[in-house]
This record gives C-alpha cells, sequence and structure tokens, in this order.
C-alpha cells in the first residue's frame, strides 16, 4: 500500500480547494457542506451493496489522506479515498472520471 | 460573544473548492450508478434518513431518563429497545441499519466517581440515529488518537477540566456497539420539564467532551455551529 | 459456551494484523478485566466479506484496561481507565505471573 501515487484527477482539485492548515483539532465550528453529506449516503450505498467496505474505506482515508493526498483539507478526504479506491478496483477509469466531470461542469454552468 | 465569534451570516469558506467537490461527489455517484454498483434510489433513501437525524433524539433519551426512573433502567439496560421510546428504530433505514451504524446500542451514565467519553480509534464509529452526523473533529486522527491516551489534555482542550478523583473513562467503540454518554443533571434543574432538560443536552454533553449547564442551550446557539466554542468560553478554557 | 466471565483477568492476543479485524494495537499484549458479557456476532473478520449470515459467529466481551496498563507514560491519574470490546478469539486467561500495572 505504500506504494500508492496520487490520481492526476484528484490532484487536480487542489487549487480550488486549497491546502489543509488544520493541524490542531481542525475547525470546530465548520459547517458541513451539502456534497459532504451527499458523498457519506454515496459511502453508505457502496459499502451496503458490496462495493467498498465502511471500514475498508475508512482505512483509506486515513493512509491515503496521511500520505499522497495529505495536503488537502480533513473533511475531503472521504471524496478522495472514495474516488481513489473505486479507480483503483476498477469500477470506472481515471479517464471516465475526468469526462464525467467535464460533463457535470457543462452541465452545472449551464441555464 | 467574543471577537472571534463567527458570523452566522458569513459565507462559508472556500467556496471554489466546494464547487469542485461538488463535481467529484457527484461524477463519483454517477458512475458508480452508470455501473450498476447501487441505485439513484439507494442514495436517496441513505440521504433522507441521514437528515432526519439529529442530536435531539439523544437529547430526548437523556431528559426522560432523568425525569423517569423506570425508563431510565430500561435505556440502560437494552439502548437499541429503548430507542424506539423516542421513536428510533436502529434497525433504519434498510431493515439492518446502515452500514456505518451497527444496530446495538449502549448508553453510559456519567456519575460523580466516573465521565465517560466515547471515541473510535479505527475510523469514527458514531451512535448515528441518535445524534446524527459526528462532527468533523471526532473523525479527525487527531482527536481518535490522543483520546484513548490523554483523554485530561483532549478534555482540557474542549474547556473540561475534571478533578483527579474522578475516574475518565474512554470507550474506544471500534467493534458492534455503539455508544452515548448520559450526563448527569446539573444543578439548578429542579422542576424543569423534560423539554427544558433536553435543550440543555447537547451533542457534546452525549460525546462526553462537555458537560450540560443550566444557563446552555444548543438552541440559543447559532444554527450548527458554535457550541463546542461556547463551552470553552464558559469554563474559561479553550484551544 | 462463554470462555470468559465477568471478573475475568484476559490479555489480549498479539497476533499478525489481518486485513480486516477490528482489534487496535494499543490493546495487543495489554491486560484487562471482562466487565461485561456481550451477544454472539458475527466476527468483522467475516462480515467484512459480506458473510452476514454463514460468518461465524462468537461470543463478545467489553474489557477494560487501567490507562497506565495500555500507556506507560500515561500522564493522568491511575484511575482512569478505557474499555472496548472484543470477539473471544482475541482474548486469552491472563497468567498467573501476569499483572496490571
Amino acid at each position: 500500500m505504500s506504494s500508492e501515487t496520487p490520481y492526476t484527477v484528484l490532484m487536480d482539485t487542489l487549487e480550488a480547494i486549497g491546502e489543509r492548515d488544520d493541524t490542531d483539532l481542525p475547525s470546530l465550528e465548520r459547517v458541513r457542506t451539502p456534497w459532504e453529506s451527499r458523498m457519506q449516503a454515496t459511502c453508505e450505498c457502496l459499502s451496503w451493496r458490496g462495493a467498498l467496505d465502511t471500514l475498508e474505506r475508512r482505512q483509506a482515508e486515513d493512509l491515503l489522506g496521511e500520505t499522497v493526498y495529505r495536503r488537502f483539507p480533513v473533511h475531503t478526504r472521504s471524496a478522495l479515498a472514495v474516488a481513489h479506491a473505486l479507480m483503483n478496483k476498477g469500477v470506472f477509469t481515471e479517464s471516465e472520471l475526468r469526462s464525467k466531470m467535464a460533463e457535470l461542469r457543462i452541465r452545472f454552468g449551464e441555464d | 460573544m467574543s471577537t472571534h465569534s463567527h458570523d452566522p451570516h458569513a459565507p462559508v469558506q472556500e467556496p471554489d473548492g466546494t464547487d469542485e467537490f461538488e463535481i467529484l461527489e457527484l461524477a463519483v455517484r454517477e458512475l458508480a450508478i452508470e455501473k450498476g454498483v447501487f441505485s439513484a434510489e439507494d442514495h436517496r433513501r441513505f440521504s433522507e434518513w441521514a437528515e432526519s437525524r439529529t442530536p435531539m433524539y439523544g437529547s430526548k433519551l437523556v431528559a426522560k431518563a432523568w425525569l423517569d426512573p423506570a425508563f431510565k433502567e430500561r435505556l440502560l439496560a437494552d439502548g437499541t429497545e429503548a430507542s424506539k421510546e423516542v421513536g428510533v428504530n436502529w434497525l433504519d433505514p434498510t431493515g439492518t441499519g446502515t452500514p456505518s451504524d451497527y444496530t446495538y446500542f449502549y448508553v453510559l451514565e456519567n456519575t460523580p466517581q466516573v465521565h465517560n467519553v466515547i471515541v473510535c480509534t479505527l475510523c469514527s464509529c458514531y451512535p448515528r440515529p441518535v445524534l446524527g452526523m459526528s462532527p468533523d473533529w471526532y473523525r479527525t486522527p487527531n482527536y481518535r488518537r490522543r483520546m484513548v491516551r490523554q483523554p485530561r489534555q483532549v478534555l482540557a482542550e474542549f474547556g473540561l477540566f475534571l478533578p483527579a478523583d474522578v475516574e475518565i473513562r474512554v470507550h474506544d467503540s471500534n467493534q458492534k456497539s455503539r455508544f452515548m454518554v448520559m450526563p448527569m443533571r446539573p444543578a439548578g434543574t429542579e422542576g424543569w420539564t423534560e423539554e427544558q432538560l433536553a435543550a440543555i443536552v447537547t451533542r457534546d454533553t452525549m460525546i462526553g467532551v462537555a458537560l450540560p449547564q443550566p444557563g446552555w442551550t444548543a438552541a440559543e446557539a447559532p444554527p450548527r455551529s458554535g457550541v463546542a466554542h461556547q463551552s470553552a468560553e464558559i469554563t474559561g478554557g479553550g484551544k | 459456551m462463554r470462555r470468559f466471565k465477568v471478573g475475568d483477568r484476559v490479555v489480549v492476543r498479539d497476533e499478525t494484523t489481518l486485513f480486516h479485524t477490528r482489534c487496535q494495537g494499543y490493546m495487543r499484549g495489554r491486560i484487562g478485566t471482562v466487565v461485561e458479557d456481550r451477544p454472539a456476532w458475527v466476527i468483522p473478520e467475516d462480515e467484512a466479506w459480506g458473510r452476514d449470515e454463514d460468518g461465524r459467529h462468537e461470543p463478545f466481551y467489553v474489557v477494560r484496561f487501567k490507562q497506565t496498563e495500555l500507556w506507560a507514560d500515561y500522564a493522568g491519574p491511575d484511575l482512569d481507565t478505557l474499555e472496548s470490546e472484543f470477539s473471544e478469539r482475541w482474548l486469552e486467561p491472563a497468567g498467573e505471573g501476569e499483572h496490571s500495572v
């Protein structure tokens, strides 16, 4: 597992979210954003349907969050770890994710 | 409020990154749905259930137990079953609970001799059906690693200082069960109704990083913020 | 049948980390006291593979440790404790000569 390397498609989001700056118990008053709640529901679905067990995901969050994605804020870990793990497992490829994100940017930019 | 309190109307920080992560979240979800891993309906059900959970259920359990010794006995004996009396079924929303909330629930009673506090060193197991989503800090490696080995220091960072003759009992909930702390009813609440009592049983008091106080209710704090912060101010501590 | 009862002193086995164990490293090899029984549940080593139905069921126990037993450099009072749950396979009777600090 020490040979994990970051996916470029995920590293590309760092500029937008900004570097992690919490070194102590972080931001007690942070308000959870809607995407984090939706991400949590995705995690439940993945575990419930057997694609990515909750414990395996949490271990991946810790491992990846402290290593290859350590520059990201803690609250982004589940999104990064889940995307990373699903690509590792071949559920979808990096290029599929990149295309989907491009498609969504266009969809979000409409209306 | 002190100068470093957050203005509730202040814009949420990191809006740009939030947009980008909104896209990432939806992209992962849509791809998983397209590949047949789960359905959009699955996702909607889990979201709806999660959003219906708040610490209000836990507060109600505690307030009810403070007022009704028979209920307290039932709650301490079988938390899963007693939860149903306030409308919480640990088997929701799937009939077997959710993958990250096991269906065995135990309530830990604080006494003058013992103060309980919960943590999960493994991941961040949390009694979501009764407390809602865990706070961010609960899921950080810092809290998880240090609460088990330096509980008094970590509690002090939350503004909670306990005498040396009170046993601090840390519960590492990394197995099957989920735990919640039943704090002691504070003096000055004599004659209060269940609703009044429930208002001072805030989330943090049920995790065990704070104590309920008659003058401090979550309802008076800004929505979804300020609770832990306020406790630090009251006790003169802080991180 | 259950191998341990409330009040028994037990030592946590120090096994190589299995892929899906929930037993934390800092408890391994430490001595504690069984303070509560839990029902027989599917052990996490099997549950992780989706074997909810046919997985191995085992009694679980709550074990209480003194913090000073867990951490040689524990800075707080001697009376502070920590509790966690274990499936039976992780526990052994604490030997005669073994005493928690």
